[in-house]
Parts: structure tokens; sequence; C-alpha cells
């Protein structure tokens, strides 16, 4: 159980790594600072988002794990486990890879459509409701990269009892938020964005190399924990 | 002054006449997005949006990458902070 809880924990923490969210707070706020925004207004703006993207976390992780459960039961075959692992792995290559585009700044390798689309509906959002559909729908954005932690978590939930369940999707929420809730926190503080911008800058490589790095991690240890012991130990048993 | 026409990014939109107002607005959002005190802003928009024109003086026709280059120039030399945030906006996502 433990073990269970510490996959999803460290899956959740590499889900914490991924930086769409994280941009789009900060040019929401900048946007909101630079017009003048009350405090209050730009803490509740910030906070819609963080709780749209809270929201939204839950809900797909929760959908994974129903669509995973209803389909393999409690207990996913070894190929749902290989796939899932493959799919960690080369993501793992692909965000050391590919994750910040090569220029300045903190773009990322969405496609660039949805990018300005989504900085273009960041500029207008002007409501606390805006706010929170924002943030439901940069989760969706950002799918590409965190589905891999999403499935190889949905795949360790359906095999806990239904309470344990609970506090694992809580539990991943919970730590998926960490990076954005400590910007939110800074901004809510009175932090200059110029300062959190450019730390997030000078700090890119880092995060994409610990994110990558992570996934490989995860997806190693997973397919030896889930695969190659089930394989051994069915094979001992004949 | 005669009017000068900004050529938008990618050639893809219509030239428009250059506005003072929109560059001065723009640069006083970025200075407030520092959190600077908004007469400091309001003077740094000044003082940039001044030399931009006079940069301007003997152009017929800029583009907007230009503009903004020559913005962030000037910018750089009155509120580097905020010049970081103007420059880098569209390199956020």
């Amino acid at each position: 159980m433990i073990s269970s809880l510490a996959i999803i924990a460290f899956a959740a923490l590499i889900h914490a790594s991924f930086q769409l969210s994280v941009s789009m707070l900060t040019l929401l706020s900048g946007h909101a600072i630079g017009n003048k925004t009350a405090h209050t207004k730009l803490l509740r703006l910030t906070s819609s988002f963080s709780l749209g993207v809270a929201v939204m976390t839950m809900l797909l992780l929760s959908f994974i794990a129903f669509v995973l459960q209803h389909s393999f039961g409690s207990q996913a075959p070894l190929v749902a486990w290989a796939v899932a692992c493959g799919l960690v792995l080369g993501l793992g290559v692909a965000v050391w890879a590919f994750y910040y585009r090569r220029e300045t700044g903190t773009s990322l390798w969405i496609p660039r459509g949805m990018a300005r689309y989504l900085s273009e509906r960041t500029k207008a959002t002007k409501l606390g409701t805006e706010a929170f559909g924002l943030g439901l729908s940069s989760v969706i954005a950002e799918l590409l990269f965190i589905i891999a932690p999403m499935a190889i978590s949905a795949l360790v939930l359906i095999q806990l009892e239904p309470s344990l369940q609970l506090l694992g999707i809580a539990l991943y929420t919970g730590v998926s938020l960490f990076s954005l809730l400590i910007v939110w926190g800074l901004i809510g503080s009175g932090h200059k964005l110029s300062q959190i911008q450019k730390w997030r800058e000078s700090n890119k490589r880092f995060l994409q190399f610990a994110a990558g790095s992570g996934l490989l991690i995860l997806g190693f240890y997973v397919y030896v924990d889930q695969v190659v012991t089930a394989t051994a130990l069915a094979g001992g048993s004949l | 002054m005669m009017a000068i026409h900004i050529v938008k990014r990618d050639g893809e939109r219509p030239t428009e006449q250059f506005v003072r107002s929109k560059l001065h607005n723009s640069i006083r959002a970025a200075c407030l997005s520092v959190r600077s005190p908004e007469g400091e802003a309001e003077m740094t928009a000044q003082k940039v949006c001044d030399a931009v024109l006079h940069w301007l003086s003997t152009k017929p026709e800029v583009t907007s990458s230009d503009l903004r280059r020559k913005a962030v120039q000037t910018l750089e030399i009155h509120h580097p902070e905020a010049a970081y945030l103007y420059k880098h906006h569209r390199l956020v996502i």
C-alpha cells in the first residue's frame, strides 16, 4: 500500500515539474497587474485558475482510472503495465530532447496555434469563472506530457481499496499542484513577476532534465516492480 | 509629424498607423506588471515613447518587430525589469 502511494506521489511530482499551467498563471497575473487589477481580484483570478487546474487533474485521473478499472477490473494485465511503462520511458526521452523550445523564454513544445490561443485567452480573462475555465483547459493542453504519469497512477489506483483510491487521487492532485501553488503564493505575497520568470528561464534546463529523468526512473521502477517481478514469480511457480 | 506605417508581424495582417497611446499603454502595463508605482510607470512610458518617436522621425515605415526592439532597447535603460517582461511577453508559453 505504501509503495503504491509512493508511486502515485512520485508520478504526481513529475507532473508538477511540467510548466504550462505555471506559465499561464504567470501570464494571467502579468496582465491582471498590468491592468491595475485590485489585489483581491488578482487573488480571486489566480485562485480560480489554480482550482480549475486541480479539478481537471482530479477528473482526468479519475476518468483514466475508471476506464482502466472498467476494462481490466482491479488487476491490470501485464501487457497494460508494459505499454504504460513504454509510454513513460518514451516520454522521458522526449522530454529530455524536446520539452522547451530552443529559444529564449520558456516556450514549450506544444502546437504554436494552441499556445497563441491560450495566450490570447489568458490576456482576455477578466472574471473568476473565466480563470477557472482557463485552469481546466491548461491541463487538457498539457495532456501530451502528463498522460504518462497519470496512466501509471491510474493503473496503481485500480489495485487499491475504494477508500485508498480516493486518498490516492487526492494525493496525486495535491502533489501535482505543488509548483503551481508555490508560484500562486509568490504572486499573492507581492513578488515581482520578472523575478519569477527569470528564475524559471534560468532553471528551465534543470527542470527539463529532472522531469525527463523522473519519467525514466518511474518507468524503469514500475516495469521491474510490476512486469519483471510478476513474470519471474509466474516462471518460478511453474 | 507625418504618418508612420507599421508592418505587422509575418506580414500577414495589413499595415497600420503608429499610435503613440498604444505603445504608451503597453510600456506602462509592463512597468505595472513588475509592481512599479503608477507615477514611475507613466514617466517611463513617456520617456520610451519620446525615444521611439525620435527614432521613427526619419522613417516612413517600420516593422512591428523593429518597433518592439527599439522600445525594449530604450526600456532597458530606464527599467530593466519591465524590459525583461516586455521582451519575453510572447515567449512565456
